[in-house]
């Protein structure tokens, strides 16, 4: 596996300081024009870029390439990192924020595209401020390292092991023969779509402010609004389709993308499996949440389906936005919201969550073992669509769920001993992970996670990280076989 | 440029890694998906997982946007067939296959008149034969390398403990009154590569390059302490495989004699029938015993060329011991190469290698006329024609700054002149310029030594 050098590592992690320090100039604009004083960006900016360049001028130019252990590492470094100097504008802020705890809290749920926030009242908090936390969204949601291959030319080093490292479990498919080359291209198509949602808002009489925060929130399948009410605050069903499009779009695999638009393969996008099964599921969701809220809770049956639509989308994609306190709806409809947050979005996207071809894989691999009990000899190949499944990605799958389900209950454990009640245990720490934001019981989207105890800010700060990137890569750090020489 | 690799063993991986770094995309197609996984890893490269005879993989790895096919499977049927599909399929511009069969020329010439226009057929046990018939009259010497028709020289030798040259510097060798035209261009220290000046230190261990004439490759030979033999006495092959036979072929018109152990009698029989003077042993040439009773002791030369890496390793090293005056070793794995440099065995052949050197000298022509690249160092020794209007044409070399990491090993000028500067000499439109450089300076002194530099390629 190779040594572990911490002066490339420093090298490297200086570089994309230095990046973040340049970004958080851009919502400098909005310091000048809101509150006329840029003081806390400003002083955000310098303390990263100081650091960055420290790091980058004061290092040697590592020799060789990265190796994977070092990828690794380097991975989860960034991800800190990034939250630690991106929370500085927040905890330069202390009207808004009032320890380092909420700070870090809200950069992370930021960079991860959660999405879940400690404030209650938004409207009042300065734009640049605002701005800062849906661009964050934007940065992270498509993955800060791949920004980092596609843009950063010193990173050709090792970029490889970077990729894997980022994009653990989902192993897309290679765009371009060259890594730097994939990145690029999957990054235009992310600014395309941004782009694109932004004319479709403005068009729907969305403020040019609103729509740039929430193009970058929405695409991202991140949640941050500059409303406390979300996107219920517009009340208008165009906004609402709109975003639910986008949203959409945001949690297809982007390989689709690429094949739709740049290689205008369309059929590949409407055949592909992983894609018809979410909609699927997101379609019937809807359509029973939608019945629930129609019979039960005495909703008018189009109002009815325009709330479930909207709430199923948000949650499935792991965006979360809102348009009602879905908290307190009756329990079945709540329990199918916590179901679709442990399925998410496609593979290749920007959603979180175990992502819905490995859902559906599971399903076959558990049909399997029932066929392979019936059969004793039988030999049974898994498909997904029309792929074959390798075993190797079959066990790799099964730890997935496993790690998965094991640091959700850790989680919960943790979060109980702190003194949250146990269904707000189980939805905040899923909200978590899954990277959709809010939760349900007492994190609900109108609650925030403002009243937790600080020890379960940290708790669930570290869970959107782990979950970012997919479990593996973080938890591989806290074994001792990871530092073993 | 876009470059399809059909195969993804050693020798693809290693063409693919120079290839990468040079600035080209390339996508590998591999069978076994392991394999596949480890490229995966270690290369900045798409990798397809499938036959590479399969049009629809060779689709799948976008065969027709591919500028250049390079064919490198195990198989010669396939690398065969992988060029028609992408002459059918594709108007890929360059396409290059390996093939391993002796039956190579026979091919070339079926290929051609059947309309299969191959731009580069490498057979590796042709490269072999002829790198060896290059070092088999110099002990001592690893490699030769040819610049300029063959008018300039580079030849490849360990500094050994008892040698006279060893902690010796670079000045104190030019002090001792070497022949006119010969320079120490490149140390090879370990994983270090060095473009030597006055006060380096020539240590045991090192392997250095020099850079000579045709005529004074011997008598440099000489007054770096190696021995050279006017003509060859007795020649030893081991193994009576391609490599072998092709070398006793080339060998039994010189006038040496020639003698090849075989351990299969079948075989044996075969090759008494292609090889007229040749003797042909029916024995175990890694036994010590039958090694002795046939006197090598001063033999001119012991080739280890079995299909076997630890039966060439061993026999070599006994050979040596033996007393043989030069020991040639053909490695497949590439990993045992520096060990065998380490054993004291200083002329290794690699198959493997000859068909990458050949691979990148072809990517590189047009360009640049003539390539050798060093093993696992990023080093390389290359040929240009000095263009008019070159900023350093008309120059001594003392004026013009070359990049650091490079030097220039000889001037070959137009007239058949031929001269390995000091300094004071002065570098003419037209002349052929040999470069001894560190790898990444090749593109930096592309563009600087060709006036109107033809970019194509990078």
């Amino acid at each position: 596996m190779g040594v572990i050098r911490p002066a490339a590592l420093g090298y490297i992690l200086g570089q994309f300081l230095l990046a973040l320090g340049a970004t958080l100039l851009v919502p400098l604009a909005f310091s000048l024009w809101s509150h006329g004083g840029p003081a806390p960006l400003a002083y955000a900016a310098v303390v990263t870029a100081g650091t960055g360049s420290a790091l980058f001028f004061g290092l040697p130019r590592p020799a060789r390439d990265l190796n994977r252990r070092e990828g690794l590492l380097l991975v989860f470094c960034v991800w800190l990192a990034v939250s630690f100097f991106g929370a500085l504008p927040f905890y330069f802020s202390p009207a808004y924020f009032s320890s380092f705890t909420d700070a870090f809290f809200e950069a992370t749920s930021g960079f991860t595209a959660s999405g879940a926030t400690i404030l209650t009242e938004i409207e009042s908090l300065p734009r640049d401020l605002q701005f800062w936390r849906c661009f964050s969204h934007w940065l992270g949601g498509m993955g800060i390292v791949l920004l980092g291959i596609a843009i950063l030319p010193l990173l050709g080093m090792g970029g490889m092991a970077l990729y894997r490292a980022e994009f653990s479990g989902a192993r897309s498919e290679k765009l371009k023969p060259r890594i730097a080359h994939t990145a690029q291209a999957l990054w235009k198509i992310y600014v395309s779509l941004t782009l694109m949602e932004y004319v479709a808002l403005r068009w729907a009489g969305m403020g040019a402010f609103d729509a740039l925060c929430h193009s970058f929130s929405t695409v991202a399948t991140g949640g941050f609004s500059t409303r406390t009410a979300s996107v219920g605050a517009f009340d208008s069903p165009l906004i609402e389709f709109i975003i639910v499009a986008f949203m959409l779009l945001g949690s297809i695999n982007f390989t689709l993308h690429y094949r739709l638009w740049v290689e205008r393969r369309p059929r590949r996008f409407v055949s592909d499996f992983e894609l018809r099964t979410l909609l699927f599921i997101m379609v019937s969701s809807s359509l029973v949440i939608a019945a629930i809220l129609a019979l039960k809770s005495g909703y008018a049956p189009a109002m009815a389906f325009r709330r479930a639509l909207f709430q199923v989308t948000a949650i499935t994609t792991t965006t979360g936005f809102t348009t009602e306190n879905f908290a307190q709806w009756l329990p079945l409809p709540q329990l199918i919201l916590l179901a679709l947050m442990f399925m998410g979005g496609c593979t290749g996207s920007t959603s979180g969550g175990l992502k819905t071809s490995r859902m559906v894989l599971l399903y076959k691999v558990v049909i399997r073992e029932f066929e392979r009990m019936v059969e004793r000899r039988g030999v049974f190949a898994v498909r997904v669509g029309n792929r074959v499944i390798p075993e190797t990605a079959v066990r790799s799958l099964l730890n997935l769920v496993y790690l998965s389900f094991l640091v959700n209950f850790l989680g919960c454990i943790l979060l109980a001993a702190s003194g949250v009640d146990v269904f707000t245990s189980i939805a905040a720490v899923a909200a978590a992970m899954f990277n959709i934001g809010p939760g349900l019981g007492n994190v609900g989207p109108v609650e925030g996670y403002g009243g937790l105890p600080a020890f379960a800010k940290w708790v669930l700060s570290f869970c959107m990280l782990a979950g970012r990137l997919e479990f593996y890569t973080v938890l591989v750090i806290f074994t001792p076989a990871f530092w073993q020489r | 440029m876009r470059i399809l690799i059909a195969g993804g063993g050693q020798a693809a991986s290693l063409v693919a890694t120079r290839l990468i770094r040079e600035g080209n995309e390339v996508v590998l197609v591999e069978e076994n998906p392991d394999r596949c996984h480890h490229l995966e890893e270690t290369l900045d490269a798409k990798v397809i997982q499938g036959n590479a005879a399969s049009i629809r993989v060779l689709h799948e790895a976008d065969i027709r946007n591919a500028d250049m096919l390079i064919a490198l499977t195990s198989q010669d049927q396939i690398n065969v067939l992988v060029c028609l599909i992408a002459s059918v399929e594709s108007d890929v511009k360059y396409k290059v296959a390996r093939l391993r069969t002796h039956e190579v020329n026979y091919w070339r010439r079926i290929l051609q008149r059947a309309g299969l226009h191959i731009d580069l057929i490498i057979h590796p046990e042709t490269e072999i034969a002829d790198r060896i018939l290059r070092v088999v009259r110099l002990p001592g010497v690893s490699d030769v390398i040819d610049f300029a028709e063959g008018r300039v020289k580079l030849f490849g030798m360990n500094i050994e403990e008892k040698s006279w040259v060893a902690y010796k510097t670079v000045e104190d060798l030019d002090r001792a009154g070497p022949p006119k035209n010969s320079l120490i261009a490149l140390i090879f220290r370990g994983q270090q590569v060095i473009v030597p000046h006055g006060a380096e230190v020539l240590n045991p261990g090192d392997h250095v390059y020099i850079v000579t004439t045709a005529d004074e490759l011997e008598p440099v030979c000489q007054f770096m302490g190696l021995q050279t033999q006017e003509s060859l006495d007795r020649v030893y092959i081991l193994g009576g495989k391609q490599v072998g036979i092709r070398v006793a072929e080339l060998l039994e018109p010189r006038g040496v004699t020639v003698k090849l152990f075989e351990r299969d009698i079948a075989r044996c029989e075969k090759i008494s029938q292609i090889l007229r003077k040749t003797v042909v042993l029916h024995a175990d040439g890694t036994d010590e015993s039958i090694l002795a009773e046939e006197s090598i002791k001063g033999a001119g030369a012991f080739l280890a060329m079995t299909n076997d890496d630890e039966d060439n390793l061993i026999a070599s090293l006994l050979a040596r011991k033996l007393g043989a005056k030069k020991v040639v070793a053909l490695i497949n794995r590439l990993n045992y190469l520096p060990m065998a440099q380490r054993l004291g065995i200083n002329t290794t052949v690699s198959p493997r290698l000859a068909a990458v050197d050949r691979i990148l000298q072809f990517v590189r022509k047009g360009r640049v006329l003539s390539v050798t690249t060093f093993r696992e160092v990023e080093a390389e020794a290359i040929e240009l024609i000095a263009a008019e209007g070159s900023k350093y044409v008309g120059r001594s070399l003392r004026e013009v700054r070359l990049p650091r990491g490079a030097i220039v090993g000889a001037i070959a000028r137009p007239n058949g002149e031929v001269v390995v500067p000091r300094g004071e000499a002065t570098i003419q439109a037209g002349d052929r310029v040999i470069f001894c450089t560190l790898e990444n300076t090749v593109p930096l002194l592309e563009s600087a030594f060709l006036a109107e530099a033809r970019r194509e390629w990078v």
